[in-house]
């Protein structure tokens, strides 16, 4: 194939549709372009922007974790049912983190030792969570949030809300850890390749289970944005949050062994889907047809790398 | 004798179908000498209307699962099929709707995966929120009503005999002919046991058209999907876009409980049945102890990883 066209396929699709998104919004609704609307559209996408962190760690390993959903409703529990009682918030903080390390682990564990699938073993471990976070609520929404994480949600700095502030700094470690560490090139190894990658040395299996055991942490610190983002606790946390992700991580550019879109793609794939819904509400589509935009989103940015691992 | 063999002996294709067994006979046993309820007439018959839908979408699953596939759309196909059954219209339309729909969502799985190279988990997991998007769009909440000829043909007598035993003959007999009774039975295997073994292509150098018996193979399991969706549609009396969302994950579980590996090329019909009526012998046992419907669903899903952690594979990851 041409070179020139080989290197544009390689470009991830979310930076176009970014632009695209952008665009219509600027010539359809020009008065929401400022700084302070825009601001709370890309705040919104925060805690999907630091779940993609993990998920496109995962993604490169050739898993895939859709925990996600349960670590979220569980922590979102945590926080809002008061069942810790006046347990200091930081610890409380810690606690989630930890929670999010363990459930990481233990899909690591699975994925990386058990060999299990990880589609259905993280998409499991979500149902499982959901189960008993619905029994422990036996169905009923749980309480108010603490106050403190909604004030620390809406400060700003400067025009930037804090949560972007936190995504951002998170991603750009995230670039810095893949890009400088041992571990970045040993997770690129081992996508590329698993088999080279094991008779290279790489500790394949440990490799796998520590981008889990990351995934769970970035799913933890993404509850804990999401909760600071609302008042009350909710029970009707669905599998949006992670399929989202791993749309955003697709269009980004990364997709099962392959990192082509590094960091800053997906970053740009979750911007999209801030852009994206806001654009749907305002031309009135409704809440099915936004589950079709989903659907269609990851199948065609599917469909897009399929095709272009194909030719090359 | 020989085709008995193939298909019980030792060193047949068909998995581990005797651990479901004897899991059913304990299972039952354990539940005659617990519960009062369960050994009646009236449970045996809820019990035989619980397990058919799951009977039916677990065979579309294994079909596809034999080939190394996993098919996640196939609840989103039993919602879209309910909700299409519950719109204005005679039944002489919308029951070959229904079917023709289930074709178009696995004719698309199967393009999608063949020939556009889109892994199949995530081609099925993003036709599961397009089909679920059309469900929600025909029917937003459970309600409508569905044509009286698909009621009567669910819940109906014939000859004294309810109609779900028919169901189950005919579902059995159809897919019988198809994995045991058909060159494309044989073919399924041929392409599986080579995904398994690491040899893709296998098959493919053989001369098997594989590109279309996998598209064949997502057709099938959206029809048994759409057919199981027919049946519940029939049992509720009326159209619900949240009905199939258990499935997808269900019969999964029902399939892996049979013996089928889910790394490709070994399963059974038998198997994929007794895991099928496993579940819903478990799920009417947790009924009857009136464990709460949340903790059900955390222990269904604790089975589905135990079942497949027991399970080995060669490769990792998805």
């Amino acid at each position: 194939m041409n070179p020139t066209l080989n290197r544009a396929l390689r470009i991830p699709p979310a930076y176009f549709v970014f632009v695209v998104l952008l665009a219509t919004l600027w010539v359809t609704k020009p008065q929401l372009m400022n700084a302070n609307v825009l601001g709370i559209f890309v705040r919104q996408v925060a805690p999907l922007g630091i779940l993609v962190l993990g998920q496109l760690l995962v993604m490169r390993v050739r898993s895939i974790d859709l925990s996600g959903a349960g670590v979220l409703l569980l922590i979102n529990y945590l926080f809002a049912s008061g069942m810790l009682g006046d347990t200091p918030i930081v610890l409380m903080l810690l606690l989630s983190v930890c929670i999010g390390c363990v459930i990481g682990a233990f899909n690591g564990y699975l994925v990386a030792k058990r060999r299990v699938s990880a589609v259905i073993a993280t998409l499991a471990i979500t149902v499982i969570l959901s189960g008993l976070v619905q029994f422990l609520a036996s169905g009923k929404p749980p309480g108010n949030m603490p106050a403190l994480m909604n004030e620390a949600y809406k400060l700003k700095w400067g025009l930037l809300p804090a949560p972007v502030l936190v995504w951002v700094f998170l991603t750009a470690l995230m670039a810095v850890f893949l890009s400088r560490f041992v571990f970045g090139r040993f997770i690129m190894a081992v996508g590329e390749n698993p088999t080279a990658s094991h008779f290279a040395g790489v500790p394949v299996a440990r490799t796998v289970m520590i981008a889990h055991i990351i995934a769970g942490l970035f799913a933890a610190l993404a509850a804990i944005v999401q909760s600071a983002s609302v008042a009350v606790g909710s029970l009707r946390l669905g599998l949006e949050m992670p399929i989202d992700a791993v749309a955003a991580t697709i269009l980004g550019g990364v997709i099962f062994g392959r990192g082509d879109g590094g960091v800053w793609g997906p970053f740009f794939g979750v911007l999209c889907f801030a852009l994206l819904f806001v654009v749907m509400t305002s031309f009135g589509v409704p809440e099915p047809g936004k589950q079709i935009a989903r659907g269609l989103i990851i199948l065609l940015a599917a469909v897009f790398y399929g095709l272009s691992t194909k030719n090359s | 004798m020989i085709q008995l063999r193939r298909l019980f002996g030792k060193n047949s294709r068909q998995g581990n179908w005797w651990a479901p067994l004897v899991l059913i006979i304990g299972t039952t046993a354990v539940l005659i000498a617990t519960t009062v309820d369960f050994a009646t007439p009236q449970n045996a018959s809820n019990l035989l209307a619980q397990a058919m839908p799951l009977i039916i979408v677990a065979i579309g699953q294994m079909i596809v699962i034999v080939l190394a596939g996993m098919d996640l759309s196939v609840g989103s196909v039993m919602s879209m099929t309910t909700a299409i059954l519950a719109l204005d219209g005679s039944p002489f339309v919308l029951i070959p709707l229904v079917f023709l729909a289930a074709i178009a969502v696995g004719l698309t799985n199967g393009i999608a995966i063949v020939k556009l190279n889109v892994h199949p988990i995530i081609a099925t997991l993003s036709m599961q929120f397009i089909v679920i998007g059309i469900a929600q769009l025909l029917r937003p909440v459970a309600g409508g009503s569905v044509p009286e000829i698909v009621v009567t043909m669910v819940t109906g007598r014939i000859f004294g005999m309810p109609t779900t035993i028919l169901w189950g003959i005919a579902v059995i007999a159809i897919a019988w002919k198809v994995l045991h009774g058909s060159r494309f039975g044989l073919h399924l295997f041929a392409i599986g046991g080579g995904v398994a073994s690491g040899q893709t292509d296998a098959a493919h150098n053989y001369g098997l058209p594989d590109q279309r018996i996998v598209i064949k193979a997502y057709v099938l399991s959206a029809l048994f999907a759409a057919l199981a969706g027919v049946f519940i549609a029939g049992r509720i009396a009326s159209g619900d876009p949240s009905v199939g969302s258990q499935f997808a994950l269900d019969s999964i579980t029902a399939v892996a409980i049979g013996g089928t590996q889910l790394s490709g090329g070994v399963g059974g019909l038998h198997g994929t049945i007794l895991g099928a009526i496993l579940m819903a012998l478990l799920a009417n046992g947790m009924n009857l102890a009136n464990l709460s419907a949340f903790l059900q669903g955390a222990i269904k899903g604790g089975i589905l990883l135990l079942v497949i952690a027991l399970q080995s594979r060669k490769r990792m990851g998805l």
